[in-house]
């Protein structure tokens, strides 16, 4: 009896969590007037795929939605190798080079810096960018995310579990630091990679704040920087056009999120416990 | 030193490079280039930038000047949100992380991707949504309220209703991350300790007080702490929901050291709010984090 009460009570909570989702889907599929009408309908009277249709031919409120999903997709992307790459060359010094200079003095600097607020970086951040001509570049959007330190620490701790016997070995058979680093430990360290892929391309992807101030012009918009500023727009009751927008936005991440859920979980709680 | 070694140390190097120097371009020096701006008068569009040593920060805590009630106010309503925020965060999260351990094994993925999937969403999507739901005469929220035959309620421009919508479309979004945490530290706690407490004839509610809360005290510091360094920066639901309003009640501090930077254009004054801003976020956590394990030891 007891066991069916809860049930009951998390199908319910499940029912309110997935509820905004589940109602952005629809109203996409209304026109403008539908969505404005304040009906309680769930399946649209006259469903349309006109939002979508005039999304992707770049009419939908005359923004290049095309063009900012594939800014989204590709920042994200592009800021995820930069990160793999980095971290992981950089934790494998730290866990493994003991002949790196200043190696007691930088790991806690780097894991120190995660407690850093964003707030301090951001404005001067800003105005680094600015000086040096890069505001509403590529750049912008995509370099700052590689100074985060969440990768190297993850990785770090990976690498210094590593077995030493297998580097020994190899380096006994001639390999040099970056044979080793390439030949041995990336390849067995490809799960934790993904983990690590999974949440900075999570990240990327889903900040709108910097995009937001780093582009001025529409065509360097990211698609979560685009609809922040749809958000503040006129365009804020036509919700059939925006929920369109948003169902677009969200399909890439909710796609990866539930693929990767489990490495995604992996990656947070990793972070959780120390 | 031989030279072998000195090339061995530099190859070493070679490695740390690239992150190090990431570090230092896009964390390092944006910190000290922050203090270097919050001395003087900076302005956004123009080359001159009149030194001013601490005459910013003076302002922020002069009564009556500018400064002083754009970082009040949004320190005060900052705070206002933290407080109601975080205990739910906090509270919610552990209780759901209960509840999700309660169903059974095999449904229970499930429900954990339910609960957890609108973390995966981005800020500005999540409030385009809320929007939507809240909207007075077209919203969801609003026509349920009709079907019950009550009066619609202006979830965004109305006081005390911005803050219950702020709030619940934070738990919405973000009760997840608080859940799997709480989750994966109710999994470690040794089952056999609740079989002890079980023949010693302890109820379900003695056990959560003596067993569960104990073992899971780290990481519901961790949760606290964690849940406070975001309220404190909350930005995207005040930013896109509400708009600051009604009036300038739900303007949060970061909005206003924003306005300050790009719609001001004063970088100076807003760089000292934002600093301000940082040490205070910085020193609520390290007492948080002193009052947890000062008890402890």
């Amino acid at each position: 009896m007891k066991k069916i009460v809860l049930l009951a009570f998390a199908v319910i909570l499940a029912v309110l969590f997935l509820l905004p989702l589940i109602w952005m889907v629809s109203t996409s599929f209304k026109n403008d007037f539908e969505a404005l009408a304040g009906q309680m309908n769930l399946i649209p009277v006259k469903p349309t795929l006109d939002n979508y249709i005039e999304g992707l031919k770049g009419e939908l409120m005359n923004v290049p939605i095309t063009r900012w999903i594939t800014n989204s997709l590709f920042v994200g992307a592009a800021g995820t190798a930069i990160v793999l790459l980095f971290s992981s060359m950089a934790a494998f010094a730290l866990a493994r080079l003991q002949d790196l200079p200043l190696r007691k003095l930088m790991f806690p600097m780097f894991v120190g810096s995660m407690m850093i607020p964003g707030v301090l970086t951001f404005l001067p951040m800003y105005m680094e960018f600015n000086a040096l001509g890069l505001i509403n570049t590529y750049a912008a959007l995509i370099l700052p995310y590689s100074s985060g330190a969440f990768g190297v620490f993850l990785l770090y701790q990976f690498f210094a579990s590593f077995p030493k016997e297998i580097e020994e070995a190899a380096r006994i058979d001639g390999a040099n630091k970056w044979q080793i680093y390439a030949r041995i430990l990336l390849p067995a360290s490809v799960s934790i990679m993904v983990t690590l892929a999974i949440f900075t391309f999570m990240g990327i992807y889903n900040d709108f704040v910097w995009p937001l101030y780093a582009t001025t012009s529409p065509e360097m918009r990211t698609i979560t920087a685009g609809i922040a500023m749809m958000a503040q727009g006129s365009y804020t009751q036509a919700y059939g056009k925006l929920m369109a927008m948003t169902v677009i936005a969200t399909l890439p991440v909710l796609i990866i999120f539930i693929i990767g859920q489990r490495s995604f979980v992996k990656a947070i709680t990793q972070a959780g416990v120390k | 030193m031989t030279k072998s070694s000195l090339q061995s140390r530099f190859t070493s190097s070679l490695f740390i490079l690239p992150y190090l120097l990431s570090f230092c371009a896009f964390l390092l020096i944006p910190i000290l280039y922050g203090v270097y701006i919050s001395f003087h008068n900076f302005e956004l569009l123009s080359d001159s930038h009149e030194f001013v040593g601490l005459d910013n920060y003076i302002q922020i805590f002069t009564p009556g000047t500018y400064l002083f009630e754009q970082f009040t106010v949004g320190l005060w309503n900052t705070l206002q949100f933290v407080i109601y925020s975080v205990p739910l965060l906090v509270i919610l999260g552990l209780a759901l992380a209960m509840l999700l351990n309660a169903i059974p094994g095999r449904i229970r993925g499930l429900f954990r991707t339910f609960y957890f999937m609108p973390y995966a969403i981005s800020g500005s999507v999540m409030a385009v949504i809320w929007l939507m739901m809240f909207d007075t005469n077209a919203g969801f929220l609003n026509g349920l309220l009709a079907s019950l035959h009550i009066d619609p309620v202006a979830w965004l421009t109305d006081l005390p209703w911005v803050w219950v919508s702020l709030v619940l479309t934070t738990l919405w979004w973000t009760i997840g991350f608080n859940m799997i945490i709480f989750v994966n530290a109710l999994n470690e706690v040794p089952e056999d300790y609740y079989e002890a407490a079980s023949i010693d004839g302890a109820n379900a509610w003695r056990k959560f007080v003596n067993i569960t809360l104990p073992s899971i005290r780290p990481v519901m510091l961790f949760i606290i702490i964690t849940s406070t360094i975001a309220s404190f920066n909350v930005y995207a639901q005040p930013f896109l929901l509400t708009r600051g309003g009604p009036g300038d009640s739900t303007r949060v501090l970061l909005m206003n050291v924003l306005d300050e930077a790009f719609k001001g254009k004063q970088v100076g004054s807003a760089s000292a709010m934002a600093i301000l801003m940082a040490i205070i976020i910085i020193v609520i956590s390290a007492v948080q984090y002193k009052i947890a394990y000062g008890r402890k030891e």
